[in-house]
Parts: structure tokens; C-alpha cells; sequence
């Protein structure tokens, strides 16, 4: 929780200084805070916007980057299935990869499925609120950081960590390789799509490896990763 | 005029994105390969960011100074074989980046 906060941070206060050197009203900048509320959709829209980018390529390629929130849209319904529709409707508009890593925790440790929420719902608000406060901060204030700490290699190095003891698994080994090696080539990618293509490669690399591979005899076989279509 | 409305259209799309597999569950059953697709969905995205943040360090503080980032993730990777926690990488990371930057430019 704490690293994220700390990376967020700089990069809402980039955002916010983005936004308020842009041929865009500053307001228009910050709102794209409690709107998109994705980070690197947020740069691209303003970045675009203030290019004077076609609008229509502007939203596709907005929402080409944020396609991986459909997929962790999937993976947190397992988890929030059943509940209230009141509550999935606030859980979606916070659900975002900081946020998303935060909720993936707490209902892996296995705790109380309610505790797991409260979990996820406290940490998702306090990351929302610090979001558009820097973003409003850096509109307002500018740049005022100190340069040499770099604080945005907080979040770089927060998933170096996070994405080493999953190279023990062979499946999660392959995906984590191949999503890093397409994130390092595509770094240059037209329209920000390096993130979408790098995440794509990874599953894909994943998916091809069969199932019968990952089958370890401490592990019991799940039955509908056998069953042929 | 226009700023607001692709503002207004990609804010909108999002939430549906993020909406619409919580809302579909209940209603369709998700195939298997897309079930193990979702699970894969953060050790890719991670690694993806990960990658993509330390590759954008080494380019942006240019030729010269670039083995300090690399230099910080192989410091975090060995610190968090070693301790199997994901904090240490920023522990130890952030000041081997601290003092190979200085050393580098010194």
C-alpha cells in the first residue's frame, strides 16, 4: 500500500503539471483525474489533446490502453461475486492497477471475504483521494519535488519485487518474460500501446503453455483444465 | 469544447470496462482459457510495467548514467531472492540508485 502511495504521488504531480502547461482548460486536466482515473490514459489524453489530435483517435487510443481494465475487471468478479450491485458500481470506478494490486492481496491471504473488501475499499479511496490531490497539487503548484530522490522508480522497483518470487512457477515464468521483453522493444510504441501489446504477449506466452505442463503433485489437478471443448 | 467531451468519452469507457466483467459474471459463465488468461493478467501487466518503468530510467537519465537503474534492479532482484519480500527491493534499490546515480556523475 505504502510504496504505491509513494509512487502515485510524482506521477499524479506530473500529470497535474501536464495538465496545466497544456492547450487544455486546467480544469479539463484535472478532471481527467475522477474521470479516467488511469494514469498513463490520463497522459495520453492530455498529451494528445494538447497535439490537437483528431478526437476521435484521441478516445480510441485512450481506451486501447485501458483494455487490461477489463481484464482485471474479470479477475477481481470472482472475488465480488454475489455482492451488492450498489457496491460493485463504486468497486469498478476504483479499480485500477494500483488498487487492483492492493485488492489481489488482501483476498489472496485467504482472510475473511469481508475483511478482503473493507481491505480493498480503504486502500482504493485512500489511493483515489492521494490521486487527486497530487494531480490538483502539481495543476497548482508545479514542480517543487526534489529531482535527485526519483521517486518514480518507487513503482519500477515495488514490481520488480513483487513479479520475482512468481518466477518460480513455469507458467507465470514464461508470461512474466515475455510481457517484459515486448514492454522493453514496444517502449516506443505509436499511441502508448507498449503496455496493452506487452500484456497481451504475456498471456499469450502463458496460454500456450499446456495445461498438463503446470500439473505438480503437490498441487490437486483442476478438472476443467483437462476437459477438452 | 472538444477537450471535454473525449474527456467525458474516455472516462466513460473506462468504467464500462472495469464494469463489465464484474457485471457479467453472474450471467455468463467465463471460458477456462479466459479464466487462466485472467490470472495471468497481473504477473503480466507487473512484469510489463516493471520493465517498461526501468527501460524509461535508463533512457531518460541517458547513456552514461543508465547502469544506476540497472544497477538498483539487480541490487532489489538479489534482495528479494534473499528475503522474499517485495519491500526490500525499494529499500535496497532506492539508495544503490542514489549512490551509483552520484558515483556515475561524480
Amino acid at each position: 500500500m505504502v510504496p504505491w502511495l509513494v509512487g502515485i504521488v510524482p506521477f499524479g504531480l506530473v500529470i497535474g503539471l501536464s495538465a496545466a502547461q497544456a492547450d487544455i482548460p486546467t480544469l479539463a486536466g484535472w478532471l481527467t483525474g475522477p474521470l479516467i482515473y488511469a494514469g498513463s490514459s490520463q497522459v495520453a489524453t492530455i498529451s494528445m489533446l494538447d497535439a490537437g489530435a483528431a478526437p476521435v483517435v484521441i478516445v480510441v487510443a485512450a481506451l486501447v490502453i485501458n483494455i487490461r481494465l477489463i481484464l482485471y475487471s474479470a479477475n477481481m468478479a470472482r472475488h465480488w461475486r454475489g455482492t451488492s450491485l450498489r457496491w460493485r458500481f463504486l468497486a469498478a470506478y476504483l479499480l485500477v492497477d494500483p488498487s487492483f494490486a492492493v485488492g489481489l492481496d488482501g483476498y489472496g491471504r485467504r482472510i475473511d471475504r469481508r475483511r478482503a473488501h473493507a481491505r480493498y475499499l480503504g486502500g482504493a479511496v485512500l489511493l483515489w483521494a492521494s490521486w487527486l490531490a497530487a494531480i490538483g497539487i502539481g495543476a497548482t503548484v508545479g514542480a517543487g519535488l526534489p529531482t535527485w530522490l526519483h521517486l518514480e522508480f518507487v513503482i519500477p522497483l515495488y514490481l520488480v519485487g513483487e513479479t520475482v518470487p512468481k518466477l518460480a512457477d513455469p507458467v507465470r515464468r514464461r508470461t512474466i518474460f515475455a510481457a517484459a521483453a515486448v514492454a522493453v522493444l514496444a517502449l516506443s510504441a505509436p499511441l502508448h500501446l507498449g503496455l496493452a501489446l506487452a500484456i497481451a504477449a504475456g498471456i499469450t506466452a502463458g496460454l500456450l503453455v499446456q495445461p498438463v505442463d503446470r500439473v505438480e503433485p503437490t498441487q490437486p489437478i483442476r478438472p476443467t483444465a483437462e476437459v477438452p471443448r | 469544447m472538444s477537450a471535454w467531451i473525449v474527456i467525458l468519452a474516455v472516462g466513460l469507457g473506462s468504467y464500462l470496462f472495469r464494469l463489465s466483467m464484474i457485471l457479467l459474471i453472474d450471467r455468463i459463465t467465463m471460458p477456462s482459457w479466459l479464466d487462466r488468461a485472467s490470472g495471468l493478467v497481473a504477473p503480466a501487466a507487473f512484469a510489463a510495467l516493471a520493465a517498461g518503468g526501468v527501460a524509461t530510467a535508463c533512457t531518460s537519465v541517458g547513456a552514461s548514467q543508465a547502469a544506476a537503474p540497472l544497477a538498483a534492479v539487480a541490487v532489489a532482484v538479489i534482495a528479494v531472492l534473499r528475503t522474499g519480500s517485495s519491500y526490500a527491493a525499494i529499500l535496497v534499490g532506492m539508495p544503490t540508485l542514489w549512490i551509483m546515480t552520484s558515483l556515475l556523475s561524480g
